[in-house]
């Protein structure tokens, strides 16, 4: 019962801290709108995708992802405020476990990234076509994708020591993640050593499982997107639950005791 | 759960941070519903230990026990006895007070009814009651730091680690805080490990541990502490400061020295008069004051004899 009730409480906390950090909700909340309407516009006159559809349709889904991305991993890597501020410390000390509190981050930080992906879905029929069936899919998509994009927030979180290496962590790791996603471009069309990268990149399968919810050729199947998703989310939360406390395992010495 | 053991005990337990010893070789007893205080120089180790303590740094060396459980063992159920306050301030100023207690509620495990009881109590032990709706952010230092004491001891813990839980503080909040620890103390006989720069603020400790680089160089009661100082002691300005101090040492009187800022601060034994005669007569001195010992004296003695500073 005390982990759970120490999931709630992160849960409850980080939704609290989010709603009352209006600047930043509307910023997040106005990215993908802003991408959508200038870089969706803007590339509509000049790109013709293969598949026939505009650009503004095939960018949709990976902007869709993009506002579940920046939620979920910024909510994540805001743990190193935490860190900075003696927070941290504080869950680390109570007798939840470290396990409770990652997981309890990466609800919170994934429960944020869906309302901002919900927020852009629900502006879908404005911008694309989609059934009623597409629209219920792309939600739990959104979910998937947001779980996902989490657990990537805690990683980066992990050795992040100081808050002053924000900015350099959206541009060193966030939009890499997106651009080499095809969320914005198609993969098959990338040269050879960023189409590896694409593939080792948990994003490019939320991006590919997002176009098959709303009806759109993807590159894999749906059932591998899912199964990856869901083996990379394992896999990157017990890395980061490893890299959190390196004490008496195997990165040597650090503070925090688990 | 063993409630005969202490509820601190360490053998030669030490830390290091690289190649710099933090800690070393303490070994600390302190009984159940004890007060005892930590004093000691900034980078004299008291933080460590009340890390290691803490269950939150694991031990390079030796070993701790709280109430009989090991802390790097048995860290979850250590955690359920600790209340914890560290040097800086564990409130959100995002959330109100209440939300805060009751987030720290709920890391304790503590959930619906309990929890919101729990929290109640803790507000009204410590005045926060006009305050507990208000985001944290509006609080002044002061009732930050009450919350911060709030939310340490809202699971009625049986030890409370406090490291400088008064730094920054007003006479009011200060005062305010030891009283809501008190309480906890004489209620419930909870033990309490506190640390801190305010040498009055350890006069009413039970014990007084003195740390100095790492390790342990004074434990005992205040009054044992003084007593080690001497009767005395004689604050002497002048140039010829250095030549009293060493006539009440021919004398056998002189039980330690310090050098200050003008002169020496000799503590001695015996009587005062003989030193008022002495100085009287000894040549060159500007200033001779005598008042009782103090445990600042302890701690400028120890601390400074282990950095070769004494006279």
């Amino acid at each position: 019962m005390s982990a759970a009730s120490a999931v709630y409480g992160i849960v409850a906390r980080d939704l609290a801290r989010t709603t009352r950090q209006t600047s930043r909700l509307l910023g997040g909340l106005a990215r993908p709108f802003i991408w959508l309407l200038l870089v969706g516009t803007g590339y509509d006159s000049i790109a013709r995708i293969q598949s026939g559809v505009s650009y503004q349709t095939f960018v949709y889904p990976g902007v869709l992802i993009m506002a579940v991305l920046f939620g979920a991993m910024l909510t994540a890597i805001a743990t190193v405020y935490d860190r900075e501020f003696g927070m941290l410390r504080l869950m680390l000390a109570s007798p939840a476990g470290l396990g409770a509190i990652l997981l309890g981050r990466s609800l919170a930080a994934a429960a944020v990234g869906l309302v901002q992906g919900l927020v852009v879905l629900a502006a879908a029929p404005l911008l694309v076509e989609v059934t009623v069936a597409e629209f219920v899919a792309s939600g739990a998509t959104l979910a998937v994708a947001a779980l996902s994009s989490s657990v990537l927030g805690l990683l980066v979180a992990a050795r992040l020591r100081s808050v002053e290496n924000f900015a350099g962590v959206i541009n060193v790791v966030l939009f890499p993640l997106l651009f080499v996603s095809g969320a914005l471009y198609p993969i098959a069309g990338m040269p050879q050593s960023l189409r590896t990268l694409a593939l080792a990149n948990p994003v490019t399968y939320q991006v590919d499982l997002m176009r098959h919810a709303l009806g759109q050729p993807g590159e894999f199947a749906w059932s591998t997107d899912l199964g990856v998703l869901a083996a990379t989310t394992a896999i990157i939360f017990g890395l980061a639950t490893l890299l959190f406390d390196p004490e008496q395992r195997f990165f040597g010495a650090r503070r925090t005791g688990r | 759960m063993n409630d005969a053991a202490p509820a601190v005990e360490t053998e030669a337990l030490g830390r290091d941070y690289g190649d710099t010893r933090a800690l070393d070789g303490l070994n600390l007893v302190v009984p159940a519903g004890a007060l005892v205080g930590l004093l000691g120089p900034n980078g004299a180790g008291k933080t460590t230990a009340m890390l290691l303590l803490a269950t939150l740094l694991a031990p390079s060396r030796g070993v701790a026990r709280i109430f009989g459980q090991d802390v790097s063992r048995r860290r979850h159920v250590v955690r359920r006895r600790l209340g914890l306050l560290f040097q800086e301030t564990s409130i959100d100023g995002l959330l109100t007070v209440r939300e805060n207690l009751l987030f720290a509620a709920r890391l304790g495990g503590l959930g619906g009814r309990l929890a919101r009881a729990a929290v109640s109590d803790a507000i009204e032990r410590t005045g926060l009651g006009q305050f507990a709706d208000r985001p944290a952010k509006t609080l002044s230092g002061g009732w930050r730091r009450l919350a911060d004491v709030a939310r340490a001891t809202l699971h009625l813990p049986d030890l409370l680690i406090l490291d400088e839980p008064t730094v920054g503080l007003d006479p009011e909040h200060r005062e305010r805080m030891w009283n809501t620890i008190e309480a906890q103390r004489r209620e419930r006989g909870t033990t309490v490990l506190f640390s801190t720069h305010y040498m009055a603020e350890a006069e009413p400790a039970d014990r007084v541990v003195l740390l100095a680089r790492g390790v342990m160089v004074a434990d005992g009661s205040p009054a044992d502490l003084r007593a080690t100082i001497g009767d005395a002691v004689a604050e002497i300005e002048g140039e010829g400061a250095e030549r009293l101090a060493s006539a009440l040492r021919g004398l056998g009187a002189a039980r330690s020295a310090i050098r200050t800022g003008r002169g020496l601060r000799v503590g001695f034994a015996g009587p005062r008069e003989a030193v008022v005669e002495l100085a009287g007569a000894a040549p060159r001195i500007e200033r001779l004051a005598i008042r009782p010992v103090s445990l600042e004296d302890v701690y400028f003695a120890r601390t400074q004899v282990r950095s070769g500073d004494a006279a």
